[in-house]
């Protein structure tokens, strides 16, 4: 039997348009046949479209966490509203005939064993053959990426000894070729960077109120200058040099972490149950990508994860926007990168299954009760310049109150406080919303907090962004 | 650790990012601090640094390798991370618990829902209202986040947004969102506050009329008009609203009778009624119409039929007399829709009295009269309909709709043909003619409707539907039983071609050849006539082949070449089309564009899916 949720085919989709068609079509009732397979494990159907003839759309369940859906459609988009559609069908509880497999999908389900089997035969054989490295073109590499650095921080002083004040549109514009070369040195985390100091310079109505940011900003690069240097050096000296899996400095450099490598250094972990606390997506202009970004609770050890997908501008019409997610999420293999707190981790399967109301409420023992403690650990890893410097965590809240300055302050069972605030980096608000809950709702709660460091007040304050209560999960973002 | 005096330093390496690190060297403000970091450097190691950071900054000691950046950088960066760790967490002032006024909603929606949604009601562009409509139909403003944006949507500038939130997305939440409502609200705003103000007066019961006769008395314009309006099922306020009738402003005035309407009290009625003395006849006159008090409705009765008296005695005094039109027609505007003895015989004096209240009223009284005998329904009205159609074609209408209801269908075609069949021959009359070719149209909007229906696109897309026009008529068992017979010869006779198919009947001759001469006179098969035409044979049951072979050459008619789409039952026929036809159509299609060629192609695809069928069959 097909065990699957309304929420999770939503997942499936690749954005809301598609959820939209696809429902559409259950609700014009455009499907004319709707099969199931003797042993369960097929959906299969006709579904009327624009062609002459009708498509032919089926769920392919044999691995129930890796469903294959298929359509004859010309849709480029995958999965396309009729497969979806027919899942639609499925949750909304349509009847199914019992029907034999068809046979191209007997044909295509052999293909797709044998290849599985190619594979678990390679997997065995070649115990992942001894990656091949090429020194030579990774001392080019290296050395053009340590001239980048060079060129980087030659332009930066430059910029430091002229004055941000003097920094005009011709100045501006040098940046932006300067952003473009970066690529040339292969440091994708360069370009981004100060891609985000010219756009911080340039699209300020107010330079004054950016300049406390420019001047951070600045801090960071030299701070990765600086450390990057050094790691490079050291790598050119010996070529064989194993990746940095303890830092965040490879991501810095641009490098795109494979699931093998992280395997390779011990970052796998198996058999993992998440659960989403908060979603939120976003548009980042430095990166030239969409970023969807998920806030997930290991349920065994309490840890707060993160999830990262980037779409960058040019593709992000193809593919799938991240949504949020309600259900409880097995994981058989959780590779997790390198970092401090909220680590970002990538998985390949996973099954969902809906979540119990106690589960909820069992998640709150992973609450931390002493703020003292997270905010000397916050403070630790903001520290250093090139951490996430916005760190989340999951507090234990005893009350909500507010100051006579109007802030919202939540307070820990020992009377310790810590002032809420919205972040004009997300661009939501969650602070008015407060105001619609509850009493009961903001007393002895779990709240998933994103703390931020204010470089012009000096105030570390955090932004709220889920409410744990009981068995209910009250999301103030997404 | 002082963080004052680290803020301090900040502030001054701001400046120097600022001005440039150019003009560190010997920067004296930061030499004025140093010794403090000196000081403290002998305890603290982190101040040691940062004390020689700014040594190095501002009093290198090799001056030949200093870069000022380089120093300028590294004390930047050392003094961010160390602030970084200053971060003060604790809140301002003394603390008190959170005011909080809870709603039952919950956060269900996900991301990608909810940000539609969201995106709708803070952008500008196109297809938000349907995005706006359809998430408050799937109920997803139950969703907590939706809140505040809905109560914004109230200031959106496409005013549709706003209205359909005040209309409809508000009041769902019940009387939940009141207290953000008036939290918001300023009685001194404009339309955004008077919307505020509707929602609050729609869905907040009892507790909110006080708040509201507040704005009522203080408010804006705006907002006191939709306040006033707010008041009027709620009888106690009658004193007050008595008092805004003799407001300074008209839209205030005119807020204030209209909801004395609603109440009806005495005193209301009695007000409305004053004000037709004054001024405010206007105004008092439209709400006195939607005022079904009897008592007001016998005094206007009384007025117009005193004014109607008084007639003959104005009629050489020119003032007088258009005081007294002016007073009639602000009496039939409150009139309108009531129904009484005393004012069906004011109605019958001045029809009998055509000639004189045509030239004294004009049209107003008259028109009145008509519509108030149409409405009637007895044969003594119709009577005095049938005099207004003797003195004006205008009246014709009313005339025979009442006629037609009231008389049996040979009486019916006495009155209208026979009796008066000489003088509808007078073709050289071009007075007769045109209230001929009034007539026929009477006729045909009792029988012939053009209603819009949809089909699907079944030559483009099969999910989408286009709504074509098509045409309906009368079916044929009605217009044996509502209609005389005698009636199709005297329609061919008159040369009405639409009326002739309505009323055809199968083997009468006469009027197929007729219709036969007619289509084959019709060139562009964008005119409607075609569509009634055939419908016309169809119902004289006229030989299918024939009717084919007319719709064939009007296809092959060079004319069409323009024609954008086929419509309602000229398209219906095409499906039906044989495939006999199939070459004929290959022939012609080239000559189309536009939908019809699409459509053409799809019946010509059609016909060749059929005829493989055929031959399927055949060779089995």
């Amino acid at each position: 039997m097909i065990e699957i949720t309304s929420s999770y085919v939503d997942s499936l989709a690749s954005n809301n348009a598609a959820m939209k068609n696809a429902q559409g079509l259950v609700k014009k009732r455009s499907f004319v046949q709707l099969n199931q397979s003797e042993d369960g494990t097929l959906l299969f159907a006709e579904c009327k479209g624009s062609g002459s003839s009708n498509y032919q759309c089926s769920a392919d369940f044999i691995q129930p966490d890796k469903p294959i859906l298929r359509c004859s459609c010309p849709s480029r988009q995958l999965p396309c509203k009729h497969a979806l559609g027919l899942l639609y069908a499925y949750v909304g509880g349509e009847a199914f005939t019992s029907a034999a497999v068809p046979d191209d999908i007997t044909a295509k389900r052999e293909k797709a064993e044998k290849r599985e089997e190619q594979k678990l035969k390679q997997a065995v054989d070649g115990e992942p053959k001894p990656k091949k490295v090429n020194k030579t073109a990774l001392k080019k590499k290296i050395q053009s990426q340590l001239e980048g650095l060079d060129v980087l921080e030659k332009f930066i002083q430059s910029l430091v000894r002229n004055g941000l004040g003097t920094i005009d549109k011709k100045v501006i514009k040098t940046m932006q070729e300067h952003v473009k070369q970066m690529g040339n040195y292969y440091l994708t985390g360069a370009q981004t960077e100060l891609r985000r100091l010219t756009l911080l310079l340039s699209e300020a109505e107010d330079r004054e109120q950016v300049y406390t940011d420019v001047v951070e900003q600045l801090a960071i690069m030299h701070a990765f200058i600086k450390k990057g240097r050094t790691y490079l050096t050291n790598k050119l000296a010996d070529p064989a040099l194993a990746l940095d899996h303890e830092s965040t400095i490879e991501e810095w450099l641009g490098h795109a972490w494979q699931l093998t490598d992280l395997k390779e250094y011990g970052l796998m972990k198996e058999q993992a149950e998440l659960v989403q606390l908060a979603f939120v997506s976003y548009d980042d202009p430095a990166r030239q990508e969409y970023v969807d970004e998920g806030f997930w609770l290991e349920q065994d050890s309490g840890e707060i994860h993160r999830t990262l997908q980037y779409r960058p501008y040019k593709a992000a019409k193809l593919m799938r926007e991240e949504d949020s997610f309600f259900d409880a999420t097995r994981i058989p293999s959780l590779y997790r990168y390198p970092g401090d707190a909220n680590r970002r981790v990538r998985w390949e399967e996973m099954a969902a299954r809906p979540l119990d109301p106690h589960e909820v409420a069992r998640m709150s023992i992973h609450a931390q009760r002493s703020y003292a403690d997270v905010i000397k650990k916050v403070k630790n890893q903001l520290k250093n310049p090139l951490s996430d410097a916005n760190p989340v965590v999951l507090l234990h809240v005893a009350e909500v109150l507010l100051s006579s300055q109007d802030e919202v302050v939540i307070t820990d069972e020992a009377g310790q406080h810590l002032v809420l605030q919205d972040q004009a980096t997300a661009g939501h608000r969650a602070l008015p919303l407060l105001t619609h809950l509850s009493a009961s709702q903001l007393e002895d709660v779990s709240m998933l907090v994103r703390f931020e460091h204010d470089m012009d007040t000096g105030r570390l304050t955090a932004m709220p962004l889920t409410i744990l209560k009981d068995a209910e999960m009250i999301r103030l973002l997404y | 650790m002082s963080t004052a005096l680290l803020q301090e330093l900040h502030q001054e390496l701001r400046r120097l990012y600022i001005a440039g690190s150019d003009l560190a060297l010997g920067d004296y403000r930061l030499k004025r601090i140093l010794p403090q970091f000196q000081q403290l450097g002998e305890r603290s190691p982190i101040f040691k640094r940062l004390g020689e950071g700014i040594t190095a900054l501002i009093e290198p000691a090799d001056t030949q390798s200093y870069q000022s950046a380089e120093q300028l950088q590294d004390l930047g960066l050392l003094l961010t991370s160390v602030l970084r760790t200053q971060g003060t967490t604790a809140p301002q002032g003394d603390l008190r618990s959170i005011p909080n006024r809870p709603v039952s909603l919950s956060t269900y929606l996900s991301y990608r829902k909810l940000a539609a949604v969201e995106e709708a009601l803070s952008t500008t562009g196109s297809n938000r209202y349907e995005v706006v409509v359809q998430a408050f139909e799937e109920g997803m403003f139950r969703d907590l986040r939706l809140l505040d944006p809905a109560v914004r949507a109230l200031q959106d500038p496409y005013s549709e947004i706003a209205e359909f939130a005040m209309q409809k997305i508000l009041p769902a939440y019940g009387a939940e969102v009141v207290p953000y409502l008036i939290d918001g609200f300023n009685p001194m705003g404009g339309r955004v506050e008077s919307r505020k103000l509707h929602v609050i007066g729609q869905v907040g019961g009892e507790e909110v009329l006080d708040l509201i006769f507040q704005a009522a008395e203080s408010g804006s314009e705006e907002v006191r008009v939709t306040a006033i309006r707010l008041l009027a099922p709620h009888s106690s306020y009658e004193p007050a609203l008595l008092s805004w009738t003799k407001d300074k402003k008209k839209s205030i005035r005119e807020a204030a009778y209209q909801a004395l309407a609603t109440i009806k009290t005495d005193t209301a009625v009695e007000r409305i009624y004053e004000a037709f003395a004054g001024k405010d006849i206007e105004i008092a006159a439209e709400a006195a119409a939607k005022c079904n008090a009897e008592e007001l409705t016998v005094r206007f009765v009384r007025d117009l039929s005193t004014e109607i008296q008084q007639a003959p005695v104005y009629k050489d005094d020119k003032k007088k007399a258009e005081a007294s039109c002016i007073k009639m027609k602000h009496y039939l505007t409150a009139l309108e829709g009531k129904r009484s003895d005393a004012l069906y015989e004011v109605f019958a004096e001045v029809t009998r009295q055509y000639a004189f209240f045509i030239s004294y009223a004009g049209l107003d009284l008259l028109d009145a009269a008509a519509y108030y005998f149409e409405q009637d329904n007895s044969l003594d009205a119709l009577k005095n309909l049938h005099i207004l159609e003797q003195h004006n074609t205008r009246y014709l209408s009313h005339a025979f709709r009442s006629s037609f209801r009231q008389l049996t269908p040979s009486q019916l075609y006495e009155h209208y043909v026979h009796s008066v069949r000489n003088k509808w021959k007078m073709k050289t009359n071009k007075e007769t003619q045109k209230k001929l070719q009034q007539f026929i149209s009477i006729i045909e909007q009792q029988v012939i409707s053009y209603p819009y229906q949809s089909y699907a696109n079944l030559w483009s897309s099969q999910e989408e539907t286009s709504l074509l026009r098509k045409v309906e008529l009368m079916p044929a068992e009605q217009v044996a039983q509502q209609w005389d017979v005698r009636w199709l010869d005297w329609l061919i006779e008159v040369d009405a071609a639409h009326l002739v198919c309505v009323f055809t009947r199968p083997g009468h001759t006469v009027s197929q050849s007729f219709m036969v001469e007619k289509l084959q006179g019709m060139k562009e098969l964008r005119h409607q006539s075609i569509e009634v035409l055939l419908l016309g044979l169809e119902r004289a049951e006229v030989d299918v082949s024939i009717r084919w072979e007319m719709l064939m050459n009007l296809l092959e008619h060079k004319r069409n070449s323009s024609f954008y789409v086929f419509e309602g039952h000229l398209l219906e026929y095409l499906y039906q089309l044989p495939f006999a036809f199939q070459d004929r159509l290959a022939a012609i299609m080239p000559n189309y564009r536009y939908t019809a060629r699409e459509q053409l192609q799809y019946v010509w695809n059609t016909m060749e899916d059929k005829k493989q069928e055929a031959y399927a069959i055949d060779s089995v």
